[in-house]
C-alpha cells in the first residue's frame, strides 16, 4: 500500500481475517468472484489463475477515530484510516480481512481528515504509543467501543455474504475461523518470527517479529494465506472428527466424506502468494505445529476410507458376473 | 434446515418441546443451534441448564437486532450446562449451541436495519449448522412477522423452512392453532399474505399436540369408569374438532404426553430420566425421539 503523506517509522501492524466455505453450490469462476468481490465500482478486481485460482477485492478504506485496546489499560485515542479487503480461493473459500498500521507516535491534536486520507490504513496515536500493550490489547481483544478490526472484518464478510450471486447452498456444512494478527518489529539482524496459537475454538492468533523495510501488503498476503490454510485444516479435521463420520456405516461415511474430496483436498497450496523473505515463517510453521504434515496424513486417511468402502462394491461387481 | 415453533397461545410446551427436539437432534448427530426469540419470556437457558434463567445481562438477540452488537452471543450447551447429564457430550453428538434472548428485552418493532440483521444471522446459522430452532414468541408477534419477511427475502428463499405450531389438547387450544394458521389474520392469510406462496408455505406448517393426556396411560388407571369413557369421549370429540379445523391427523408431526416430569419442571427428558432414576415415562421419550427423527424426515413434509 502506497503511503502518499509523511508517516513516522511503523512500529505496529495488525488486522483480522475472518475465514468461510462460500455459500454456493457450485464454485464461483474468475468472472463471478468478480461480481462478488466488487467492492468499488471504480477499482478492479484483481484475478489470477495461477498457481490457484484466486481473486482480489480492492480495498476499501473506513475511516476510526476511538481508543486502542491496551493490555496496561492505557488510555490511547487513535485516528486513522482501516483497510478492509476479501479475496476468494478457488471460487470457493472466501476470506474477509482489515488490517492497519501504527506510527510510534502521531500528532498530539487531532488532525483533519485531509490528513489521514492521505495516509490509507494508517491509524495514528495522539501522542506516543504503547507498541506492546497494544499488540497484545489487540490480540485479546478489545471492550466495546475500542477499534476492533475483527468487527470491520465480519462488517464487510455479511455483506459479502448476502450477495445475489451466492444461492446459499453450501455443498456442506463448516465454520468459520477468525485469525488474529499483530506484527512488530525485530532488532537490526534478526530474521523474522511468528508465534501461531490456536486461542479457542474458532480464533487463532498470530505473532510476528517483521525486519525493518518488510513490505506490509506481504504481511497481510501472509495472514491471509496463514488463515485459509488453518481453515482448510480445521475443517477438514472436523469433517473426519465429525459425529457424521464417526459413527457413520459404510456408504455413509463415503456420503459425508465426498464434500470434502469434491471441494477441500484440491485447495492445499501453502505459499502460493506469500512473498519469498517471509515464506521462511512458513517453514517454522510446517516444522512445528506441521500443517502440511497433518493435512496430507487426513487426505490420506480419506483416500483410505473412499478405497475401503469400494471394496463390497468391487466384491458385488463381481459376484454379480 | 430451519425450523419455527410457534404458538397462539403461551403455555402450550412450545419452549420445552422444541429445547428437547434440539436436544434429540444433536443426540442425532446433527449441530443444532437453538435461536430463542421468544422475546417475551427467554427461559431457554433454563430448560437447558446454563447459567442466565431469564436471559442474558447483555449482547444477547435482542442487542443484536436491535442495536446491531456485532455477533449474539453463543452458548454451548454441552461445555456450560449445569445438568449432570448433558455435561458428558455423548459420542457421536453434534453441536448444541444456544443463542439467548437479553434478560432486559421484550417484544420490538422490525424496521428494515432488525430484519437486514435478522436474515443476516439466519445466513449465518445456515451455513454452520444442519438444523436452526427458532423458538417464537407467542400468537402473531413481532418475532413471527420478522420472520415470514426474513424467510421470503431472496437470499433466504432457497434454505429450507419448516414451521411446528403447538397447542395443547384442549377445545380453546385446537381452535387457537388453528386460527394462528388458517384464520383471517394467521401466518397464510395475514402474516405471509403477498410475501410467501400459500401453498408451499401451508406444506411446510405441521401441528405438535404437546402434553397431550392419554386416557389409556397408566396415570389414569384409578380412575372411574364414569371418568374413563368422559375423557374418551373428550379424547374424541377434540380429534373431531382438529379434523374440521384442517389441523387433524395428517398435518400432526407428532404428539406428546401429559408428562409429570415436565409438569414439575421445564426440562430435558434424558435417557437417563427414564432408564436409571425412572422419573420420567418411557412414552415421554419415545415421543420426544419420534418427533425429532420426522423433524428432518422428507416424507413427513410436503403435502400432507
Ligand atoms: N408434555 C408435557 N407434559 C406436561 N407438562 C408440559 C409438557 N410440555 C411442557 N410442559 C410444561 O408446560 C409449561 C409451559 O411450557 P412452555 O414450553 O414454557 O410453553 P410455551 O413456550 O408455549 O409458553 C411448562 O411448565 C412446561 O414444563
Ligand atoms: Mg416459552
Amino acid at each position: 500500500m502506497g503511503t502518499l503523506g509523511r508517516t513516522r517509522p511503523t512500529t505496529l501492524a495488525c488486522g483480522e481475517v475472518r475465514t468461510c466455505l462460500l455459500p454456493t453450490s457450485q464454485a464461483l469462476d474468475l468472472r463471478a468472484a468478480g461480481h462478488v468481490l466488487r467492492l468499488r465500482a471504480d477499482e478492479r478486481v484483481l484475478a489470477s489463475e495461477r498457481p490457484n485460482l484466486y481473486a482480489l477485492s480492492p480495498d476499501t478504506l473506513m475511516g476510526v477515530d476511538c481508543a486502542l485496546p491496551a493490555s496496561n489499560g492505557a488510555k490511547v485515542r487513535a485516528v486513522g484510516t482501516v483497510v478492509a479487503r476479501a479475496a476468494l480461493t478457488e471460487g470457493r473459500v472466501l476470506q474477509a480481512g482489515s488490517f492497519f498500521r501504527v506510527p510510534d507516535t502521531g500528532p498530539d491534536q487531532r488532525q483533519p481528515w485531509g490528513h489521514y486520507l492521505v495516509r490509507p490504513g494508517v491509524v495514528e496515536p495522539l501522542g506516543k504509543l504503547p507498541a506492546q500493550a497494544v499488540a497484545e490489547g489487540l490480540l485479546k481483544g478489545g471492550r466495546p467501543g475500542e477499534l476492533d478490526p475483527g468487527l470491520i472484518a465480519e462488517g464487510l464478510l455479511t455483506r459479502l455474504l448476502r450477495h445475489p450471486l451466492l444461492d446459499q447452498k453450501s455443498p456442506f456444512k463448516s465454520r468459520r475461523t477468525r485469525l488474529r494478527w499483530v506484527a512488530l518489529p525485530v532488532p537490526d539482524g534478526h530474521g523474522p518470527s511468528i508465534d501461531f496459537t490456536v486461542a479457542e475454538d474458532d480464533l487463532r492468533t498470530v505473532r510476528l517479529g517483521i525486519p525493518e523495510g518488510t513490505d506490509q501488503t506481504a504481511v497481510v498476503r501472509l495472514c491471509e494465506d496463514l488463515a485459509l490454510h488453518d481453515w482448510l485444516l480445521t475443517t477438514l479435521v472436523r469433517m473426519l472428527d465429525g459425529s457424521r463420520f464417526g459413527s457413520a456405516d459404510g456408504p455413509m461415511a463415503v456420503l459425508a466424506l465426498r464434500p470434502a474430496v469434491d471441494h477441500l483436498m484440491h485447495l492445499w497450496m501453502p505459499r502460493a502468494r506469500v512473498d519469498r523473505k517471509l515464506s521462511a515463517l512458513w517453514e517454522a510453521l510446517e516444522e512445528r505445529p506441521g500443517f502440511s504434515r497433518q493435512w496430507h496424513t487426513l487426505v490420506q486417511r480419506i483416500r483410505d476410507q473412499m478405497a475401503l468402502q469400494a471394496i463390497p462394491l468391487l466384491r458385488e461387481a463381481l459376484t454379480a458376473r | 434446515m430451519l425450523v419455527f415453533a410457534a404458538s397462539d397461545k403461551g403455555g402450550t410446551g412450545r419452549s420445552v418441546t422444541s429445547a428437547n427436539l434440539a436436544y434429540q437432534r444433536a443426540l442425532a448427530g446433527d449441530d443444532v443451534c437453538y435461536v430463542d426469540f421468544d422475546f417475551g419470556s427467554p427461559t431457554a437457558a433454563a430448560v437447558f441448564d446454563v447459567p442466565g434463567e431469564l436471559g442474558i445481562d447483555e449482547g444477547g438477540l435482542h442487542t443484536y437486532l436491535e442495536a446491531g452488537t456485532g455477533e449474539p452471543a453463543r452458548v454451548d450447551i454441552w461445555a456450560h450446562t449445569l445438568h449432570p447429564v448433558l455435561r458428558n457430550r455423548p459420542n457421536g453428538s453434534g453441536r448444541l449451541v444456544l443463542l439467548p434472548g437479553d434478560a432486559s428485552g421484550g417484544e420490538f418493532a422490525t424496521d428494515q436495519d432488525t430484519l437486514r440483521r435478522c436474515v443476516d444471522l439466519l445466513l449465518r446459522l445456515n451455513s454452520e449448522f444442519d438444523v436452526i430452532i427458532v423458538d417464537l414468541s407467542a400468537g402473531r408477534s413481532y418475532a413471527m412477522d420478522m420472520v415470514l419477511e426474513a424467510t421470503a427475502q431472496p437470499e433466504l428463499r432457497s434454505v429450507e423452512a419448516r414451521w411446528l405450531v403447538f397447542h395443547r389438547w384442549t377445545r380453546q387450544h385446537v381452535l387457537a392453532a388453528s386460527g394462528l394458521v388458517f384464520g383471517e389474520h394467521g401466518i397464510l392469510n395475514g402474516a405471509a399474505a403477498g410475501l410467501h406462496d400459500k401453498d408451499t408455505l401451508r406444506q411446510s406448517i405441521r401441528f405438535v399436540r404437546a402434553a397431550v393426556p392419554d386416557p389409556e396411560s397408566a396415570l389414569w388407571s384409578q380412575v372411574s369408569p364414569a371418568q374413563s369413557v368422559w375423557m374418551q369421549r373428550c379424547d374424541d370429540y377434540l380429534r373431531q374438532l382438529a379434523s374440521d379445523r384442517k389441523i387433524g391427523d395428517s398435518v400432526v408431526l407428532g404428539t406428546v404426553p401429559l408428562e409429570p416430569v415436565l409438569q414439575w419442571r421445564e426440562q430435558l427428558i434424558t435417557e437417563e430420566d427414564v432408564l436409571s432414576t425412572q422419573i420420567a415415562n418411557k412414552e415421554t421419550l419415545e415421543a420426544l425421539e419420534e418427533l425429532a427423527r420426522k423433524l428432518t424426515d422428507d416424507a413427513h413434509w410436503g403435502q400432507p
